[in-house]
This record gives C-alpha cells, sequence and structure tokens, in this order.
C-alpha cells in the first residue's frame, strides 16, 4: 500500500442491538484522523462484514458489540477471515466488553478492545500503531 | 404603554375556583398544611404582584392551558409522582415469580421488559437471536411463553408496562387472550405499551418493517383499543432514547413532539377523533445532569404541546392538550469510573424531572450502565426519589423555580428553538420523510458528535472521567443469560410447534396476510393468529410479505 | 511479500475469495497510485473486457442515489442473475483531515454476501469533482473480473455531475420533491449532464409537480441529445422495469465516449506519473531544489528548469 494512502476501516454493530451512537462517533473520530471508514450499520452478521471488509480491502474490521454473542461473533469472523486467506485484517471491539473476557478474546486473535470513556486519541493511536505493527504485502 | 387590564389576583381567585377546587373534590391534598422545615407555610403556587400579561399568556396556571406550570392543579400536594422503577428478567418463569413476589407485596403495577429476537419479531430458534435470547428481557415467542409469564396473575386487578414498539400489536394481542383465557374480558384489562416506533428508527434500532406500514399498525391499536380495551394506554411517545443517542435537549422535545403529531395525523386520516384518543397519549422524556435545563426543557414542552394540539388539532378536550409523562434518568451519562459519582449525578437528574412536573420517574442505580444493578443500588436509586419527596421540599409548592429569571427565559429559548426545528421537519414533508432521508438522524448524529469533541478537548468537564480521575478498577460485569435458559425456551418452542393445529396456523398466517394488504384493522387477525399458537416470528414473517423491511439509512 | 499486479490480475479472473480479495488490492493500487494504469493495462492485456454498461447515478445529497442504487441492482439480479454487477460509491473527503466516512454501502448491505454484487466505497479524496482517474483504474478492475453494468455513484455536487458524462455510458440525474434545490439544480445546467432524469420518491406528493417543471425544463433545452424523464419509487420498488428497458434500449448512448475515455485515461495516467516523479526529484535533488528558489525569487526564468526536468535522464524512480 502506498504510504501516504489513508487506511481503510470497516466498521459496523453485530448482533440486534440498535444503539449505534458509539459507533458512530468511533468513524467520525477516525475520519478525523485521516482514515476513511467504510460505515456498515448495524444487525451486520459476521458473513456481511467479512464480505465487505474483502471487497473494500480494509486493514481492520471494527465490530460494535452489545450483546452476549461476542465471542460466538467473534470466532465466527476470525473464522471466515482464516478461510478467506485475510487473517492480515485485524478485528477490534468496541462497545461494552467485560474486562475479563478481554484475555479470551485477545487469543482468539482480536487485536485490540475499546471500552466505554476511552479518548480519541487512544483509540486512535493504538489502532494505528496495530495497524502499521502488521505485516502487509507491498506491491 | 397601557395599562394592562389582566388582574393577576382576580385570575388566581378564577383559578382556585374553576381549576383547583373540582381537583380538590377528586383528591385533597397529602397535608391540611404544607411548611418548610423551619415551619414557614409554603402555598400552593407563587405568582408575580403585578403583570403585564404575560404570565397569563407564557405561564397561565397549573392544570389550565398553556399548561407551562403543570398539568395537575395541586401538583405534587394531591399525589407525589409514581416511582416506577422497572427491571427485566430473562425468562418467563422467573418473570412470573417475581410479579407473584410483588403483588403480595402491595404493588398493583408490572412492568414486563423484553428481548431483542421478541422486540423485533424473530422466534426465539431464529439464526439472528443466537446469544440474545433472554438477554435484555423475556423471550416471548408463542401465546404459550406469554401464559407461563400471567401464570396467577389477576389480570383484571393489575396494570401491566409493555416496553415493546415494533410488536407491540402482537405481544398485546397475546396479553388479550391470555386474559381472555382467564375469564377477563378485554374491557377490564389495563395497563401501557410503548408502541412508538418512530423514534426507532430515530434513535434506538428495533425496527421491522418500513414507517408506513408500521404506522398503519399504530392506528390499528389505537382504533382497537379505543372500541375493545378501554383502559389501555396505547403508546408512549419517547424522546428518552433520542437524547440517550446524542440529541440537544431543543431536540428532545422537538423530534418527540414531531413524531406525535405524526402519530395524531396517522389516527386522524383512519377515522378517528383527535379527542378520542388524545387524552390517553403519554410521553417519555430523560433527566440530564444540566438541571436548570432540564427543568425549563419539560416546561417549554408542555406549553409548545399544548399549543399546538390547540392550534393544528382543535382539541375541544382539555385533556386532549395535557402532556403526562414519564422520565428515566439519563443512562448515558452515568460514567462506569468511579460509580458513586453517579449517585449524585441522578439525584440532581430526579430532581430536575420532579422540579419540571414529571407525572412518574425511574432513578437509574449508580452501576446500572455497565451490569445487572445490585440490590443495594436498586435500594439507593429508589430512595433517591423518597429523600426528593419527603425531605427536599421542593414538593409541597406547584412549579417552585417558576418566575425565575433565568428558568422562564431558558424555557422561552427551548420552545423557540424547538419551534424551529419542527418547522423544519414540516418543510421535509414530515417526520417520515425525515426519518428516510436520514436527516433527523443526522441532526442527532452531529450533536452527538459535537459533545464528543467537547469531552474530548476537555472543554466539557466529565467528572471522574476527563477530569478528577483516580486509579482504580471498574469492572464490568454484563448479564449473560444462562445457557440453560435460552435452550429451556427454545425446547418450549418447538414443543409448541409439534402440539398444536398446523392447519389451523397456516389458515390464521394467510388470513393476517390478506387483511396487510387491504385496509382492515389488523388486531383480530393477529389476535386469531396468536390464539392458534403462531409464532412471533411467522406473524412477522407474513407481514412482512406486504410490508417489506425497514433498511435503514 | 511482494505482490506483483500480475499475480493479482491472474488471481483476480478467478471465482473465489482470493479473488476477490485480489481485486480489491487492484482497485486500492489503482486508487492510490492512479499513474500505474498504464502497467495494469498492460498486465491484464488487451482482451480484457471492459464493462458492457456504465450507469453515472448522480443527484444532490438527499435525493436518495444509494436507496435507488440499491433498488436498480435488485432489479438487475432479478432480470440477469448470472450477470455480475459493479458499483462505485463516491462520498467527499473531509478537507480539514483528510479522512473519510463512507456510508453508501449501508443502504446496499442486502447485496453484501451476494458474489454477484462488487461495492466499492470511494471517498473523492479532495478532488472538488469527485472523480478522480482512480475511478477510471477502479472501473477497469470492475471490468477485469467481468461486470457487465456498473453503477458509479456520484457526491452529488456541482463538478462531479460533469465528471461523470465523461465515464459514463448513460447519466441518471436524480431528483426527490420536496427538495428545493430540484429547481436550482436544473437551472445550473444538469439538464446538459443527465441522459434520464429520474424522479424519485414518485409516490409522494409534489412528484407531479416537479415532473411539470422538469418537462418543462426539457422543452426548452437546445440540442438534439436524447433526454426522458422517468418516474421511480426507490422504497416502493416500483418503475425499475421500465427504467431498466429504457437503459438498456439506449444501450450506450455516447460510444465515441469510451473511446475517447481510453486515450483520455492513459494520458491523465502519464501526466500523473510525470507529476509525481518531478515532485520526487523537486524534493530530493539538490540543485533542482535550488534551481526552483531561484526562479522563485524572480531570479531565473522557469523555462530552463522546465527543460531540465523533462528531460528526465536517469532520475530515480518512484
Amino acid at each position: 500500500m502506498h504510504a501516504s494512502s489513508p487506511h481503510r476501516i470497516l466498521i459496523g454493530k453485530a448482533g440486534l442491538d440498535g444503539h449505534d451512537r458509539g459507533a458512530k462517533y468511533v468513524a467520525h473520530i477516525l475520519r478525523d484522523a485521516g482514515l476513511e471508514v467504510i460505515y456498515t450499520g448495524i444487525r451486520r452478521t459476521p458473513e456481511e462484514l467479512v464480505a465487505v471488509a474483502l471487497q473494500e480491502d480494509v486493514a481492520a474490521i471494527g465490530i460494535s458489540l452489545l450483546s452476549g454473542a461476542h465471542f460466538t461473533v467473534v470466532s465466527r469472523v476470525i473464522e471466515l477471515l482464516k478461510e478467506n486467506d485475510a487473517t492480515d485484517i485485524l478485528v477490534f471491539l468496541g462497545g461494552i466488553v467485560p474486562e475479563s473476557d478481554i484475555p479470551r478474546l485477545r487469543e482468539m486473535g482480536v487485536a485490540c478492545v475499546f471500552g466505554p470513556g476511552i479518548s480519541a486519541r487512544v483509540i486512535v493511536e493504538t489502532l494505528l500503531d496495530a495497524i502499521e505493527k502488521t505485516p502487509h504485502s507491498s506491491l | 404603554m397601557s395599562k394592562s387590564t389582566f388582574d393577576i389576583e382576580e385570575a388566581r381567585r378564577r383559578w382556585e375556583a374553576e381549576t383547583v377546587a373540582p381537583a380538590l373534590e377528586r383528591r385533597e391534598e397529602r397535608r391540611a398544611r404544607f411548611a418548610t422545615v423551619s415551619g414557614l407555610p409554603v402555598e400552593r403556587l407563587y405568582t408575580p404582584s403585578g403583570d403585564d400579561g404575560k404570565y397569563a399568556e407564557q405561564l397561565g396556571f397549573p392544570g389550565e392551558f398553556p399548561f407551562t406550570r403543570g398539568v395537575q392543579p395541586t401538583g405534587y400536594r394531591g399525589k407525589l409522582w409514581t416511582m416506577r422503577q422497572y427491571a427485566g428478567f430473562s425468562t418467563a418463569e422467573e418473570s412470573n415469580q417475581r410479579y407473584r413476589y410483588l403483588l403480595e407485596q402491595g404493588s398493583t403495577g408490572l412492568s414486563v421488559a423484553f428481548d431483542l429476537p421478541t422486540q423485533i419479531g424473530y422466534d426465539s430458534d431464529h439464526p439472528l437471536a443466537a446469544g440474545e435470547v433472554g438477554r435484555v428481557g423475556v423471550a416471548i415467542s408463542t401465546l404459550a411463553d406469554m401464559q407461563v409469564l400471567l401464570n396467577d396473575i389477576p389480570l383484571d386487578k393489575v396494570s401491566t408496562s409493555m416496553t415493546i414498539n415494533a410488536t407491540a400489536s402482537i405481544l398485546l394481542a397475546m396479553y388479550i387472550v391470555a386474559a381472555q383465557e382467564q375469564g377477563v374480558d378485554a374491557g377490564q384489562i389495563s395497563g401501557t405499551i410503548q408502541n412508538d416506533i418512530l423514534k426507532e428508527y430515530i434513535a434506538r434500532g428495533t425496527y421491522r418493517f418500513p414507517p408506513r406500514p408500521s404506522l398503519r399498525l399504530t392506528s390499528d391499536v389505537f382504533a382497537y383499543c379505543s372500541a375493545n380495551v378501554p383502559r389501555w394506554n396505547t403508546i408512549s411517545i419517547s424522546g428518552y432514547h433520542i437524547r440517550e443517542a446524542g440529541s440537544t435537549a431543543a431536540q428532545e422535545i422537538a423530534f418527540t413532539l414531531a413524531d406525535a403529531v405524526c402519530y395524531i395525523e396517522a389516527a386522524c386520516a383512519a377515522g378517528l377523533n383527535v379527542d378520542d384518543f388524545a387524552p390517553r397519549l403519554s410521553f417519555f422524556f430523560a433527566a440530564h445532569t444540566d438541571l436548570l435545563e432540564e427543568v425549563a426543557k419539560f416546561r417549554a414542552a408542555r406549553r409548545l404541546y399544548a399549543r399546538i394540539m390547540r392550534e393544528r388539532f382543535d382539541v375541544q378536550n382539555p385533556r386532549s392538550a395535557m402532556l403526562r409523562f414519564h422520565v428515566q434518568t439519563g443512562g448515558v451519562t452515568l460514567t462506569a469510573q468511579q460509580p458513586q459519582n453517579n449517585v449524585v449525578r441522578v439525584a440532581l437528574q430526579a430532581l430536575a424531572a420532579v422540579l419540571g412536573g414529571t407525572q412518574s420517574l425511574h432513578t437509574n442505580s449508580m452501576d446500572e450502565a455497565l451490569s445487572l444493578p445490585s440490590e443495594d443500588a436498586v435500594r439507593v436509586a429508589l430512595r433517591t426519589q423518597q429523600i426528593i419527596a419527603e425531605e427536599s421540599g421542593v414538593a409541597n409548592t406547584v412549579d417552585p423555580l417558576g418566575g425565575s429569571y433565568f428558568m422562564e427565559e431558558l424555557t422561552d429559548r427551548l420552545e423557540a428553538e424547538a419551534k424551529v426545528l419542527l418547522d423544519k421537519i414540516e418543510e421535509r414533508g414530515g417526520v417520515v420523510d425525515a426519518i428516510e432521508s436520514g436527516w433527523m438522524q443526522a441532526q442527532i448524529e452531529q450533536s452527538a458528535y459535537e459533545f464528543g469533541q467537547a469531552v474530548e478537548s476537555g472543554e466539557r468537564v466529565i467528572v471522574g472521567v476527563n477530569r478528577y480521575q483516580s486509579e482504580g478498577e471498574n469492572p464490568i460485569a454484563l448479564f449473560q443469560p444462562s445457557a440453560e435458559a435460552a435452550t429451556k425456551q427454545v425446547q418450549r418452542l418447538h414443543q409448541v410447534r409439534a402440539g398444536r393445529d398446523n392447519t389451523r396456523v397456516q389458515k390464521t398466517l394467510t388470513a393476517l396476510e390478506t387483511a396487510a394488504a387491504s385496509d382492515d384493522n389488523l388486531m383480530p387477525f393477529i389476535i386469531e393468529a396468536v390464539r392458534a399458537y403462531a409464532g412471533i416470528g411467522e406473524i412477522c414473517g407474513a407481514l412482512q410479505k406486504v410490508f417489506g423491511e425497514y433498511t435503514p439509512v | 511479500m511482494t505482490i506483483s499486479l500480475e499475480t493479482l490480475v491472474g488471481q483476480a479472473r478467478g471465482n473465489d475469495a482470493v479473488a476477490t480479495r485480489a481485486a480489491a488490492k487492484l482497485m486500492s493500487v489503482l486508487e492510490n497510485e492512479p499513474q500505474r494504469l498504464p502497467e495494469f493495462l498492460r498486465a491484464a492485456g488487451a482482451e480484457t473486457p471492459q464493462p458492457r454498461l456504465i450507469l453515472g447515478i448522480t443527484g444532490a445529497p438527499g435525493a436518495g442515489k444509494s436507496t435507488f442504487s440499491d433498488a436498480l441492482i435488485g432489479e438487475y439480479r432479478r432480470r440477469a442473475p448470472a450477470q455480475k454487477i459493479g458499483v462505485i460509491a463516491v462520498d467527499p473527503s473531509s478537507p480539514f483531515s483528510g479522512g473519510a466516512v463512507l456510508g453508501d454501502r449501508v443502504r446496499m448491505m442486502r447485496h453484501a454476501t451476494d458474489p454477484h454484487v462488487f461495492v466499492r466505497s470511494l471517498a473523492s479524496r479532495g478532488q472538488l469533482g469527485g472523480l478522480t482517474l482512480g475511478v477510471k483504474g477502479v472501473l477497469r478492475v470492475m471490468g477485469l473480473i467481468g461486470a457487465d453494468v456498473v453503477l458509479i455513484e456520484t457526491l452529488g455536487v456541482g463538478q462531479s455531475e460533469v465528471d461523470v458524462a465523461r465515464v459514463a455510458d448513460i447519466v441518471m440525474v436524480l431528483l426527490s420533491p420536496g427538495q428545493g434545490d430540484s429547481v436550482q439544480l436544473l437551472k445550473a445546467g444538469l439538464m446538459e449532464v443527465g441522459d434520464i432524469i429520474v424522479i424519485n420518491k414518485a409516490d409522494r406528493a409534489g412528484a407531479d409537480e416537479l415532473h411539470r417543471q422538469v418537462l418543462g425544463a426539457l422543452k426548452l433545452q437546445q440540442g438534439t441529445a436524447k433526454r426522458s424523464v422517468a418516474l421511480v419509487s426507490s422504497t416502493e420498488k416500483s418503475g425499475f422495469e421500465e427504467l431498466l428497458n429504457r437503459i438498456e434500449d439506449h444501450g450506450a448512448l455516447h460510444p465515441q465516449r469510451r473511446r475517447e475515455n481510453d486515450i483520455g485515461d492513459i494520458r491523465e495516467a502519464i501526466l500523473e506519473a510525470a507529476r509525481r516523479r518531478i515532485i520526487v526529484r523537486l524534493k530530493t535533488e539538490p540543485t533542482l531544489h535550488a534551481a526552483l528558489e531561484r526562479v522563485a525569487r524572480g531570479g531565473e526564468d522557469a523555462e530552463s528548469l522546465v527543460q531540465l526536468l523533462l528531460k528526465d535522464g536517469d532520475a530515480p524512480s518512484t
């Protein structure tokens, strides 16, 4: 990827919950940091998220969750990324995720988990850092 | 300037004779005499000593148009606001146990929260329901679940509030049938359904069908209940979720009232007389921490609504112009950091709601934003209301902040701002167009963004978050419904499907589909499908064939 | 690891997830480094198909472009289930940060897992017109993967409408009732750009009035261009069968546009390549940079500097 081109990030909400204020806000702050955010709205299935991520050549998928199913959703997304030979696409989570679940999520392959009240600056820095550390093929 | 002919003393005497006296007849004040803690007498109402006419036009008297100062002539001196704390339980069995306990303890009001699949119209075994069954409320797929929920509950003696929107007609139908099976006629049951689909598109996200067919369903419920279930409150028009999504106070008023106008117009277009259903309309707002703005917000909302009802809908029944509302303290204002601070926030917010004249109030627990509240936290939340009621003195007089220079200025400003927004919505062709074009959502998104930016920059301080932070853990414990409970629910569902007369179910669904494509009131058809043990998913599936599914902007 | 464009092109021709990803990466390359278009064309070869039909969809924000696209895709899927459709959805980049929120996809999510529909969201990246050379590269990749029809959804403001005309075979201008600026758009010369004026939300109040206004404006138009008006409702999904019939009947209205476009694209790619190289040289070669400063101070004329740059001799690669 060309060094000066903006990173592309996918953001969507999984599960049936419709509170998208946080997801929309993160989309805005990433835009303010110079990234391009493909925002896909609520009620997204893992299949939809991965299909879009592949088509849009994103560096990371951000899943906003307020659901008891974060393990199910995350494992399915990671499974699909593996199947599609796209494990260089990072997965990060936002929303309400119990801290005690984070170690297991990271083991599954989640790069970062952003809980409530985290500042925009921290989100942007953490994400950019994770993206830049991931090896990408150069063209 | 000519001398005003408005004599406030005379007006006051008239108010006391025409409005207060009948109210006292219906219900005495709680005490013969109200006083401050030091013994100073506190009167029912305080007014300016002289007036140039602005008082009459902008404030008026409590219980009289434009209701700025409240809808009850005696305020809380007659009756305190209802302290309505609700909680959700995951299984029909658990909920039923809790209801029976509450009834034994003397409560007469029940409240039901439903899980997201039920709210959106998916049966508990639908793929999209995975991980959601029983999580934020009870799972109801068929009449069988409703029967378990209401088992041994005397439905002619209790009032049940159901927080349900897209599928309100179906849950109400189930309630009606369950009652009938108890021998209780629809005319005897009482309760409320939230039934406010417009705010789902705007802010909450639990919609199913597109706006226009959804409005038809709403009107059908109004009409059916008006004729058959007269003691049922058929809608609670909500600004709470709009505020939670990030709107300003003025947007909260405007978008809620715009929704109200839309519902009223839909009902009138369906042939109902506005005075027949308007008195049963109720509202639901948030209370945030800018205390004085919130009080002004409630006052402005009352006045604006009253004017709309009179000028636009020409209501004849004075009760049709009264904005009656429930308030919940704003969940989004609570912080994960230093949760004890939230007790203070909730207290200020509750105070705002009371000073603003709310009819009923739910106070959040300090940890409610992050986990199932502990019993202690729940008790503190209730005590907050009780302390305000008994110890603070604010309930001793009506609209105590009325007449404050700041309060009246704020009230005027909020009303004016809300009115501008209402006009903008009109220009865009009304609420449905404003929703379908994404305009309303964009307004809220922008307000949320601006607020977030102000917090980032520190311009807006959130104590414990961007100032006065402290070290320490902020444990979050998400409620996980037991896998067992979800399995049990699905098992019951399968048993129901196996044991019912499937031919009959199909017939009712076909009839429903046909009715949906016509102008018929859908409630009787939904009731028949429910009676045959059709699942909520099957009923919504039939409706979706005609209505389509809403895709958001 | 370095992957060559050739490899990606080969992968993109397949029918699996690898193909999708390869196509997506190719699109990124051509978006980020549009001057590599000739390199792509060589890798893809002369026989590489181009989309049969390129439909431009333009109109003011709020006219309902994305919902319209969604309905149009649905109609095409119904009509030709074996054919692929491409969508290029452009949203504005923030002039302050250079970032963007690309939200058009939200309205097309029902096609997200349909392997016959390939949607690419693009940010305008500072091009006021909204359509960049990069978009043209993305369009080529759509051809490579066999897209029969490609929809290009533009920003909907100003210059971008004209740019669409240069790229699309048929340009649809979307208007909707109740938008005060519909009339402004009509007046602002949009009529010259649009081949089909589509009135969306035909079921709403004001649609008939708008229809009359548009017909009136068309009558006043000069020129022999074939223009027509269509009425649809994207939410009711009505009017699309007729619209598609009309589109297919029109066919490529401007076949010479395609030929002009091909040559134009290469020219722009070459200019872009030259521009980038020159920028690098001016930054990194001290003698050149010094010459630049002298010209800036008025001490030298630019001509010799230009000559020097054009010689390009043993210029370092970018």
